[in-house]
C-alpha cells in the first residue's frame, strides 16, 4: 500500500509540476500580450485585447471535468493516448493557462504606473519596460500567484484521476471509494493537504524574500 | 532648447491645453506654475513625448517631438531627464541599481556604469546609502535618487514634475538647492512644474502661469512677482491689505539690485515726511531678496515721494482705494 501511495504521490507531483510549468509559460505569454495591448498598455490594441480577454473568459468558464473530456482528441494528438498522468498534463495545462493569464495580468497591473512612466522618460523600450521593470517589480506577487496556480492544479489533478489520469485522486477513487478502503482515502487526503501546505509555505517564503 | 507654439491638446472632448506658446532657453530654470488641473503636467509631458498633442508645435533641441519615430523619441529622452512627485523609483532595487538602470537600458559597459553611478551618488550626497533599499529612504533621499537617475545619461534638459510637492519645507529647500547647483555647475536647463509659489521664487528665472489649460501670465520671475497681474495675484492670494481712508497707498517693488539698500528709512530722512506701512512682503528670491512694501503717505507728499523713488530706480504703483 505504501508503495502505491508513494507512486501516486509521484504521479501527482509529476502532473502538477509539468502543468504548472507549461501553463506558467503560456499563461505568462498571454498575460504580457494582454498587458501591452490593454487600454492603458504600452501598445494599446483593442482587437487583440478583446479577443484574448474573451478567450480567457471562455476557457475559464468550462468546468474542468468537461474540458478534459472535450479535448480528448487533442490530447491523443499530442501525447498519443488519453489515459495516464502524461496525458493529463494536456488538459491541466489548457485549463490552467487562462487562469495563469488572468492572475499574472493582475500582478502586472499592480505595478505603479509612475515607475513605468519613469522608465519611458529615460528611453527604455517597451520590452525593457516589460522585462526590466514590470516583471521585476511584480515578482513577489507573481510568486504568490504561482503558488495559487499550483494548488489549483493539484485539485484539478485529483479530478483528472477520476477519468484515469493517475495520481492521488485516482488512488483515492479506485481504492478508497470503489473498494471501500477508507484508510486509503484518508491517507490520500492527508497527503494532499500536506502538499498544499508545502506549496503555500514555499510561495510565502519566496515572497518574503523577494519583497 | 524648447520652443512651443500654438500647442493644443484634447482628452476626448476636454480641451486640456489651449494655444500654449513658450520658449525655454539654454541655461534657464523655467517655471510652469498653476493650480492642480491647470494642465501643467500635461504640458511638461508633451516636451518629452510622454503625451501626444493634436495642435501646434513642440520643438526640443530643434526636433519636432510629435513627428519623431520611436527610435528618435528614445534618443530625445536620453537627453531629457525627468523627476516626479512620487519619485517613481523601483522599490525592489537598491539605490545603486535604481541609478544604474538608465545606463543599463542604454547598454553602457559595466565599468563605466559603476564609475558614473559613484559620481552621481557623490553629486546628490548619497554615497553612504549606495546599497540601501529605496523603501528605507526618506522622501528627500528618494528624490535625490530620482535626480541622480535622471542625470545618469548626462541630459541637457531636466524636467521636474511637482518634484518637491511631497516633501516638507526644509527638504524642499535642500532639493531646490541641489537643482540650482545642477543648473549652474552642469549647465543643465531645467523645467519646473509646481503649484508652490515658493519653488518658483527660489529657483526659476522665468515663469509661465497656467490656468485651465491657458497661459495667463509669462515673463521673468522677478518682474512677474514685483508687478503681478490680476491672475498671479489671484494665485498667490496677496490682496488683503488694510485700506486707510486718508492718504495714498503706494506699492513699492524691490528688485534684487536695490533690495538690500535702506530705501525706506532713507526716504523718510531725506524728504522729512511721515508715512505708515500698510502691508508688504520681502522674500528670498534665488540668492537675493525681493518683495514689495505698501506705504501710506499724505496726498500732498505723493509727488515728492514719486520723484524721489524715480531717482533711486525703484518700481512703484500708486494703488487705488479699495484695491
Amino acid at each position: 500500500m505504501a508503495n502505491e501511495l508513494l507512486f501516486a504521490l509521484w504521479e501527482t507531483i509529476y502532473m502538477v509540476a509539468l502543468s504548472t510549468l507549461f501553463s506558467g509559460v503560456f499563461g505568462f505569454a498571454v498575460a504580457i500580450v494582454m498587458i501591452l495591448t490593454g487600454t492603458n498598455g504600452l501598445r494599446p490594441n483593442r482587437a487583440v485585447y478583446s479577443t484574448l480577454n474573451l478567450f480567457v473568459n471562455l476557457l475559464r468558464s468550462f468546468p474542468f471535468i468537461i474540458l478534459m473530456i472535450a479535448i480528448i482528441p487533442l490530447t491523443r494528438l499530442i501525447v498519443g493516448t488519453s489515459i495516464g498522468s502524461t496525458a493529463s498534463i494536456v488538459p491541466l495545462t489548457i485549463a490552467a493557462t487562462p487562469f495563469v493569464a488572468r492572475l499574472m495580468e493582475g500582478s502586472l497591473l499592480e505595478v505603479d504606473h509612475g515607475v513605468i512612466e519613469a522608465a519611458r522618460s529615460f528611453g527604455a523600450s517597451d520590452m525593457q519596460i516589460v522585462f526590466g521593470v514590470m516583471i521585476k517589480e511584480a515578482m513577489p506577487s507573481i510568486v504568490l500567484n504561482w503558488a495559487v496556480v499550483a494548488i489549483n492544479l493539484l485539485g484539478y489533478s485529483a479530478m483528472a484521476g477520476a477519468v484515469g489520469g493517475g495520481g492521488l485522486g485516482d488512488l483515492a477513487i479506485k481504492y478508497g471509494y470503489n473498494r471501500f478502503q477508507t484508510d486509503v482515502m484518508v491517507y490520500s487526503v492527508v497527503i494532499l493537504i500536506v502538499v498544499v501546505q508545502i506549496i503555500q509555505s514555499i510561495g510565502n517564503r519566496v515572497y518574503e524574500r523577494l519583497k | 532648447m524648447i520652443k512651443i507654439e500654438g500647442l493644443g491638446k484634447y482628452f476626448g472632448q476636454l480641451n486640456v491645453l489651449h494655444n500654449i506658446s513658450l520658449e525655454v532657453k539654454q541655461g534657464d530654470v523655467f517655471g510652469i506654475v498653476g493650480h492642480s488641473g491647470a494642465g501643467k503636467s500635461t504640458l511638461l509631458r508633451c516636451m518629452n513625448g510622454l503625451e501626444g498633442y493634436s495642435e501646434g508645435s513642440v520643438q526640443v533641441m530643434g526636433q519636432e517631438v510629435g513627428t519623431l519615430s520611436k527610435e528618435g523619441l528614445k534618443e530625445l529622452r536620453k537627453n531629457m531627464g525627468m523627476i516626479f512627485q512620487n519619485f517613481n523609483l523601483m522599490s525592489r532595487k537598491n539605490v545603486y541599481e535604481n541609478i544604474a538602470f538608465p545606463l543599463h537600458v542604454w547598454k553602457y559597459p559595466k565599468d563605466q556604469i559603476a564609475a558614473r553611478v559613484e559620481e552621481l551618488l557623490k553629486l546628490v550626497g548619497l554615497s553612504e546609502k549606495r546599497d540601501e533599499k529605496v523603501r528605507n529612504l526618506s522622501g528627500g533621499q528618494k528624490q535625490r535618487v530620482g535626480i541622480a537617475r535622471a542625470l545618469a545619461l548626462n541630459p541637457k534638459i531636466l524636467l521636474c514634475d511637482e518634484a518637491t510637492s511631497a516633501l516638507d519645507p526644509k527638504t524642499t529647500i535642500s532639493i531646490l538647492e541641489l537643482l540650482m547647483d545642477i543648473n549652474k555647475k552642469l549647465g543643465v536647463t531645467i523645467v519646473v512644474v509646481t503649484h508652490q509659489m515658493e519653488v518658483v521664487k527660489m529657483v526659476c528665472n522665468k515663469v509661465v502661469v497656467m490656468d485651465a489649460g491657458n497661459i495667463v501670465a509669462a515673463g521673468e520671475t522677478e518682474r512677474l512677482f514685483l508687478a503681478p497681474g490680476e491672475e498671479l495675484r489671484k494665485l498667490v492670494n496677496e490682496d488683503d491689505y488694510a485700506v486707510i481712508p486718508h492718504g495714498t497707498n503706494i506699492r513699492l517693488m524691490f528688485p534684487r539690485e536695490i533690495a538690500n539698500e535702506s530705501i525706506i528709512t532713507g526716504m523718510a530722512r531725506e524728504l522729512n515726511i511721515d508715512f505708515s506701512v500698510v502691508g508688504g512682503r520681502i522674500e528670498r528670491y534665488r540668492e537675493t531678496v525681493m518683495g514689495f512694501l505698501i506705504i501710506n503717505v499724505a496726498h500732498d507728499d505723493v509727488e515728492r515721494v514719486l520723484i524721489w523713488l524715480k531717482g533711486k530706480g525703484m518700481f512703484w504703483e500708486v494703488m487705488q482705494h479699495g484695491e
